[in-house]
């Protein structure tokens, strides 16, 4: 065990800043649950009813919790060695890539443990209520969240063996871990109650995220189950799933940490225009707009930093994003297919639920990636230095940055807009909810691209302005559902609707009616607020570049 | 202090960081169409002056003006005058060599057409032809060094300002750095160039400024400074064998003045000294060694180099800064002594 790889890597995160930061908002967050659930009547219950509801929150809030700050240490573990040349250095070394890896593996979960160990004072404080046992309820919930500890530091190894840079190691572990907790669960509310092979996939699916076994842990309903029986054993299964998963991240990742992470050649550059007329035609075929061919100079009437951004992102070249409208034009129209052929028995409001999900997460996964990095991403690698000696002015600067995150959300978000139309089409009546749902979309997306271009400001590396607009958004649209899911008990309707409020996916589902939003009154409050904090926002932008070009 | 042909003239110049002072009182002077090497420490304050020059950072006091224009007050002008290539390169990913060009063309301002004429000029100037189509974070540090100065060039500036150009160069592109800049000072670009690497400094530059602790310690040609500098002079004494270095070092020793420096090698059978002594004392010294039975086979000056000179001006400067934190220590008073003061 005498590995120096766990002191160095539990060591150093203790003293980042961030690392203080966490534990002490979480110790504050754990606190503040079982004081406002804290019984204050002279008379105690003697069922623990409320002590099971204290139980639950704290349960899925820390679960929420792990989800969001597991991934963000491990995803930049070994791409930031890589990238420093530390890595190299500890190959050098006699130590051989199992122990890099484990030393590096048990030093983040010393943390996550630290984190675990800060909410034991919350989960006394529940059982001291009582009508809790402590190996069956806290004991299990515990197991349960070291899992998913385990499974996302894994994870986010391995992301970080592939990754390039710290801020796209960070924002694919986002997105995994987003797309296994949440986006799986998805499918199976739509089809849950129903029978035929979709919805065994969809019932399969669901046992991937740890929310449905979460739940079964702790003796709940399915999620969102409007009275259904389901399958059980959902719990048992995640644990077989989440076994496997980290055994393939542990072998995969160990596999990788050799001389193999370095040994890339480099790109020659080579450009179409210099191929065969053959290749040529096979590539415009292919690609429709060939990323490899030589550019023509940038337009006398074009923002020179909007064309810069669009041509540095991986995914800013034009046929990557005609691969992705076309993709969500594609669902988009398929779902609305499925609903107007009466394959299954859903609504419109189904429909257009499943849609404003499907919008939403893409917003929320795409927008921060895209906008997070857009000043930081300058600074930290010297180009700000080199925008100040330009006659660009700060505002020129922050259009041509924003306008390059805002065609990219706006193009996606027109290419569902087919599905719309045939809602539409379909009940003309809907028009004006229609209407209010894109609306709504709107305002997310707007709201998302200045949070995460302000966050982006205040911050000179990419990193941890990623991390913050990941953490205020997915807090915003994902943990403020956590009130929702405990609707009627512990939380009465006016929590419920003020939490909601400040969420723009549960306005967008409420305008269209999805089951479970209908009865809240969440607009035009949650456009006051998402107006009110993009105003903040946009000023907070503006100041801090102009502050940023300025001579200091 | 500015001539009629000055292109750079900074007067006065003071920056300070709170209590902690970065530069204080520079003035210096640049003539069109020169290099002017800009050397100091790490830390001195050469990149805090390059930075007010291009309009990066305020002086706290003074001025600095290029071709006329204000550094402070004429902001945007001094951007379209100046090339500044900073220390970190800056680069951008997925972005090809002709891209990269292309972005920082438009940004100054370049019609499209004049633009890819321009990028071809830059591109030949600089010899980096070859690796317009490659993509920019797969390039060499010598091959970005090439590209950060391509860039600098993109809207023709009078003045060309690079922050350790050679700064991790092989010595192949060192050489072929040196010839770049050569080349712009000969088509009329007038460059302040800061360098670690002062052999290849002294082959190009006009005019040099030594700077330590953000003072301006000596300016002027290279041979102005070293004039200056060779008060004293490096004198070796090459012996005939081992055996006569200690008592020749002795010899040396009483001769020259008590504070000098005296470095006797056994290895190289040689000893080197500093000293002010004329012409006639160092004879007089040759004498004395040769009469006390010593075989020395030479007797030469060498040649002070900007190394030399630089080493000297932050030798001296170091001193000076030493004996200044030790006249302002206090006298140490013991607990005893306040004692006896008691007891008396």
């Amino acid at each position: 065990m005498n590995n120096p790889i766990i002191e160095r890597e539990f060591v150093g995160l203790l003293r980042t800043r961030r690392a203080l930061i966490v534990q002490l908002s979480l110790a504050a967050v754990f606190a503040l649950i079982v004081l406002l659930r804290w019984p204050t009547d002279a008379r105690v219950e003697l069922s623990g009813a409320q002590a099971r509801q204290v139980f639950h929150l704290f349960g899925y809030a820390m679960l929420a919790t792990l989800i969001l700050l597991v991934p963000v240490f491990p995803s930049t573990a070994i791409v930031r060695e890589k990238n420093k040349g530390t890595l190299a250095l500890l190959l050098n070394s006699p130590l051989g890539p199992a122990a890099i890896y484990f030393g590096k593996l048990l030093g983040l979960l010393g943390f996550v443990c630290l984190l675990l160990v800060l909410s034991f004072p919350a989960a006394v404080a529940c059982y001291a209520m009582g009508g809790i046992s402590l190996l069956e309820d806290i004991g299990s919930l515990y197991a349960m969240l070291a899992l998913v500890s385990l499974q996302y530091a894994t994870l986010g190894l391995w992301i970080s063996s592939y990754a390039k840079s710290t801020d796209s190691a960070l924002r694919v572990t986002y997105g995994v871990a987003l797309a296994i907790s949440v986006i799986t669960v998805v499918p199976h509310l739509f089809f849950q109650g129903q029978e035929g092979n979709l919805a065994d996939y969809a019932e399969m699916m669901r046992c991937v995220s740890p929310f449905p076994a979460l739940m079964e842990v702790m003796g709940h309903s399915d999620l969102s189950s409007q009275g259904l029986i389901t399958a059980g054993g959902v719990a048992a299964r995640f644990t077989a799933i989440a076994i496997v998963s980290i055994f393939f991240f542990i072998i995969a990742t160990i596999s990788r940490l050799d001389h193999s992470i370095f040994d890339r050649p480099k790109d020659s550059g080579q450009v179409t225009d210099e191929r065969g007329a053959g290749q040529r035609t096979v590539r415009r075929v292919v690609f429709l707009v060939d990323p490899q061919r030589r550019k023509q100079g940038i337009g006398p009437l074009t923002n020179p930093v909007m064309i810069k951004e669009f041509r540095t992102r991986r995914f800013g070249r034009s046929h990557w994003m005609l691969r992705l409208v076309a993709f969500c034009a594609l669902t988009s129209l398929g779902l609305t297919y499925v609903t107007v052929t009466g394959t299954m028995a859903w609504g419109i409001d189904t429909i257009g639920g499943i849609m404003v999900i499907l919008q939403s997460a893409l917003i929320v996964l795409l927008t921060p990636s895209l906008a997070a990095g857009l000043i930081s991403a300058e600074r930290e690698s010297g180009g700000w230095q080199l925008l100040q000696a330009t006659p660009l002015t700060a505002g020129t600067i922050v259009r041509g940055k924003l306008m390059s995150v805002c065609w990219t959300v706006l193009l996606l978000l027109c290419a569902t807009l087919p599905g719309y139309l045939v809602i539409v089409y379909i009940q003309p009546a809907m028009t004006h909810q229609i209407l209010q749902v894109l609306a709504c979309l709107l305002w997310t997306a707007a709201f998302a691209i200045l949070l995460s271009a302000s966050v982006s400001s205040l911050f000179d590396k990419t990193a941890p302005a990623t991390t913050t607009s990941y953490a205020i958004i997915i807090g915003l649209c994902i943990g403020t559902l956590l009130f929702w899911l405990g609707r009627g008990n512990p939380f009465g309707r006016p929590t419920v609707e003020a939490a909601l409020l400040l969420n723009p996916v549960a306005a967008a589902l409420n305008v269209i009616e999805a089951p479970g939003f209908a009865e809240y009154e969440l607009v035009p409050g949650n456009w006051w607020f998402m107006g009110c904090v993009s105003a903040i926002c946009i000023a907070v932008l503006f100041a801090r570049t102009w502050q940023l070009t300025r001579p200091r | 202090m500015s001539g009629d042909d000055s292109v750079i003239v900074i007067n006065n110049l003071t920056k300070k960081y709170g209590n902690f002072t970065a530069l204080d009182d520079l003035s210096l002077t640049v003539d069109r169409g020169h290099i002017l090497g800009f050397i100091g420490p790490n830390g001195a304050g050469k990149t805090t002056t390059i930075r007010i020059l291009v309009g990066l950072a305020r002086p706290t006091e003074g001025t600095a003006s290029i071709a006329g224009a204000d550094c402070v007050k004429d902001a945007r002008k001094i951007k379209r005058l100046v090339g500044y290539m900073p220390d970190r390169f800056g680069s951008y990913d997925n972005m090809r060599v002709r891209e990269y060009l292309d972005f920082f063309g438009a940004a100054f301002g370049i019609k499209r057409a004049d633009r890819k004429k321009r990028i071809e000029v830059v591109l030949d100037i600089t010899g980096s032809t070859y690796m317009q189509d490659r993509y920019v974070e797969t390039l060499s540090h010598g091959m970005q060094q090439r590209l950060g100065i391509a860039r600098t060039l993109l809207h023709d500036p009078d003045v060309l300002i690079l922050d350790e150009p050679a700064n991790g160069l092989d010595p192949e592109a060192r050489v072929e750095m040196r010839d770049i800049l050569l080349r712009l000072a000969d088509s009329g670009k007038t460059l302040i160039v800061t360098s670690h690497i002062l052999p290849e400094l002294s082959r190009i530059c006009n005019r040099v400024a030594i700077i330590t602790n953000g003072k301006l310690r000596a300016f002027g040609t290279l041979s102005d400074i070293m004039q200056k500098l060779s008060r004293q002079r490096t004198i070796e004494v090459q012996l005939a064998s081992p055996e006569g270095v200690e008592s020749a070092s002795k010899t040396i020793h009483g001769f020259v003045e008590a504070d000098a420096n005296v470095t006797a090698s056994q290895a190289e059978s040689t000893v080197r000294f500093r000293s002010s002594k004329s012409e006639e004392e160092l004879g007089e010294l040759l004498k004395q060694l040769v009469t006390a039975g010593i075989a020395v086979t030479q007797f030469r000056e060498l040649q002070t180099d900007l190394e030399e000179a630089f080493l000297t001006v932050t030798r001296e400067d170091r001193e000076s800064q030493k004996a200044k934190t030790e006249s302002q220590q206090p006298v140490a008073t013991g607990p005893e002594n306040s004692s006896a003061g008691g007891m008396s």
